[in-house]
């Protein structure tokens, strides 16, 4: 039976084309795009779109897909009815707390306020924490909130730390370590879970590959 | 002028759904009818009480609730079991068992918006109370013989067992949150977390290996994988136990329908034996789901064992195509409007029939 792959667009797409490709999937498609959306594999019963991070789990939740890959600060924001079942180990960064400098946010007393795209995730992490926050939901540039006094620390994604260091911000936390993973459809994986698997297990030589090579 | 809206997650089912709703209820109905299956009627609303009561990690946003006159929380079903063992051990409470009831009716879930989801939907199933596991094969059968009855093809029922995870938690002596926690990531297979969450637990190489490998106790050789893995006799045994039952439903003609998924630990503070369920071709989540809930009774008043599961008819409904027949018109002109009425009493015994005035014609004719 052909499988449907939903891969998230941007950042993760041209890793996961490139893993996909040394797995012996034919996905030249994929890389040399136009303004298509929808590309079957030359090599494999394999058919690729191409969405955005929150929108994939909607398709596989939905069972539009298959098979996801998407990054885990998106699924730990929302949606959990899925199998995760690979950590692809790319596209690694983090979530983590940050502030002003010598202003940890952890730290102050009385009413904190927290900036962040992600308020399910800072939720839950201040919960566990046992710290009673207000969090305010920003779209872009979460580092101007504490330099602007919206807020006194937020709560994203890092990668490199640049953008924080030349806003004058700090890390005081890692709340996860975040990476690109490979999810799928439960009723998919119960009626397909021989092509499922196989393409699990595809991907997951590679990882290993690439894992001993860093060694 | 503005349209009137309807909720979020309600649907109107147009004529030709729900002609092939109905049918599929019947279908459905006449199996558990067949397993002498009794139908009953529980109200749409129950006291949230009874809910929270009964349900340690009731999610009370997923409920829909309002307010009576004298300021009790009153709440929409959100399932049929609830209602049924509230029923059995309050009405039937003088009168012994088994009791083998079934239902078809509507359940509620506040879901999340915009999600495509149904806040509604129509659950048909049976609760089966006061038998222990023995009874086990005889729902088991029950189920398999409704997936058989739906018009769909290669449709298979997983089995699971909480047991078996609890079990291993108990023989590696892993604590109560510890346990929570891992079994959350074991039923969504999140592999990483899985092996990340195990190297935080104090626990010998034998048992880590087991929780590694039990998201992927699925597949054929689920039991011999699980076999091979269990690291006490009491795992084991109960692996065992399933080989049996395996081969109880091959020798009962059930061969290929159905399929094992031990790594399938939801609700462990619910289920307590064995947990299913069916998948069909083409619906992105299961449509038939249950399992054995022996502790449920006990917290309504009762203590009996009891196992149960339902079919969520409305999500069939994009599975099954069926054909709606042609009904037949008589079609008359208004001055033989009783002739009409008369010939259409007549034709109505051999089947549905509607009336079409045409004054264009002069006698009743049928199209």
């Amino acid at each position: 039976m052909s499988l449907s792959v939903a891969l998230t667009k941007g950042r993760l797409e041209k890793a996961a084309a490139e893993m996909l490709e040394e797995a012996g999937y034919g996905v030249e498609k994929l890389k040399n795009k136009g303004r298509a959306l929808v590309f079957a594999d030359t090599e494999k019963d394999v058919r690729y779109f191409l969405v955005k991070a929150n929108d994939c789990i909607t398709y596989i939740e939905h069972g539009v897909a298959d098979i996801g890959i998407v990054g885990k600060d998106t699924l730990m924001e929302g949606g959990s009815d899925y199998y995760e079942m690979l950590d692809l180990e790319i596209g690694q960064c983090r979530f983590i707390v940050g502030g002003l400098k010598g202003c940890d946010p952890l730290q102050k007393n009385g009413h904190i306020r927290i900036g962040t795209k992600y308020p399910e995730v800072a939720r839950r992490y201040f919960a566990s924490r046992g710290m009673d926050v207000e969090i305010i939901r920003i779209e872009g540039s979460v580092e101007l909130g504490p330099v602007l006094g919206l807020c006194d620390g937020i709560v994203d994604i890092m990668e490199t730390g640049t953008t924080l260091k030349e806003n004058g911000l700090e890390v005081y936390d890692t709340v996860a370590r975040i990476s690109a993973r490979v999810i799928v459809n439960k009723a998919s994986f119960k009626l397909k879970r021989k092509e499922v698997m196989t393409f699990i297990s595809d991907l997951e030589r590679i990882v290993k590959k690439h894992a001993e090579g860093n060694q | 002028m503005k349209q009137i809206q309807i909720p979020f997650g309600m649907r109107d089912l147009f004529p030709q759904e729900c002609a092939v709703k109905s049918r599929l209820e019947e279908r459905i109905s006449r199996v558990y009818e067949s397993y002498g299956y009794q139908k009953i009627e529980t109200p749409l609303i129950e006291f949230y009480s009874t809910y929270q009561n009964t349900f340690t990690s009731l999610k009370e946003e997923t409920m829909y609730k309002f307010v009576d006159e004298s300021g009790q929380i009153l709440a929409l079903r959100t399932d049929m079991t609830l209602p049924i063992a509230r029923l059995c051990a309050t009405k039937y409470g003088n009168v012994e068992g088994p009791f083998r009831f079934s239902y078809c009716a509507n359940v509620y879930k506040v879901r999340q918006n915009f999600a495509g989801k149904r806040n509604e939907v129509t659950d048909c199933g049976i609760e089966l109370i006061g038998l222990d596991d023995g009874s086990d094969l005889e729902v088991l059968s029950c189920a398999l013989d409704v997936m058989a009855a739906l018009p769909v093809a290669n449709s298979t029922l997983e089995i699971g067992n909480s047991n078996f995870f609890k079990m291993a938690v108990r023989e590696a002596g892993i604590g109560k949150e510890d346990a929570r926690q891992l079994a959350d990531l074991i039923d969504a297979k999140a592999m990483t977390d899985v092996r990340e969450k195990l190297q935080t637990l104090p626990i010998d190489e034998k048992a880590r290996a087991f929780f590694e490998h039990l998201p992927l106790f699925n597949g054929e050789d689920a039991l011999q994988e699980a076999l091979k893995y269990s690291f006490a006799p009491s795992l084991k045994q109960e692996a065992e136990r399933f080989v049996k039952l395996a081969e109880d439903l091959n020798t009962l003609g059930y061969q290929d329908r159905f399929a094992f998924d031990l790594g399938k630990v939801p609700h462990l503070d619910y289920y307590t034996g064995i947990i299913f369920e069916g998948f069909v071709p083409g619906i992105g989540t299961a449509v038939l789901s249950g399992g054995r809930y022996d502790d449920l009774l006990k917290k309504v008043g009762r203590d009996m064992p009891a196992i149960g599961f339902g079919v969520k008819v409305d999500y069939l409904l994009d599975a099954v195509k069926e054909e709606t027949e042609t009904k037949r018109q008589l079609a008359y002109p208004q001055k033989c409007l009783i002739e009409a009425l008369q010939y259409a009493r007549v034709l109505r015994k051999e089947g549905p029939l509607e009336l079409v005035r045409d004054d264009t014609i002069d006698k009743p004719e049928v199209r």
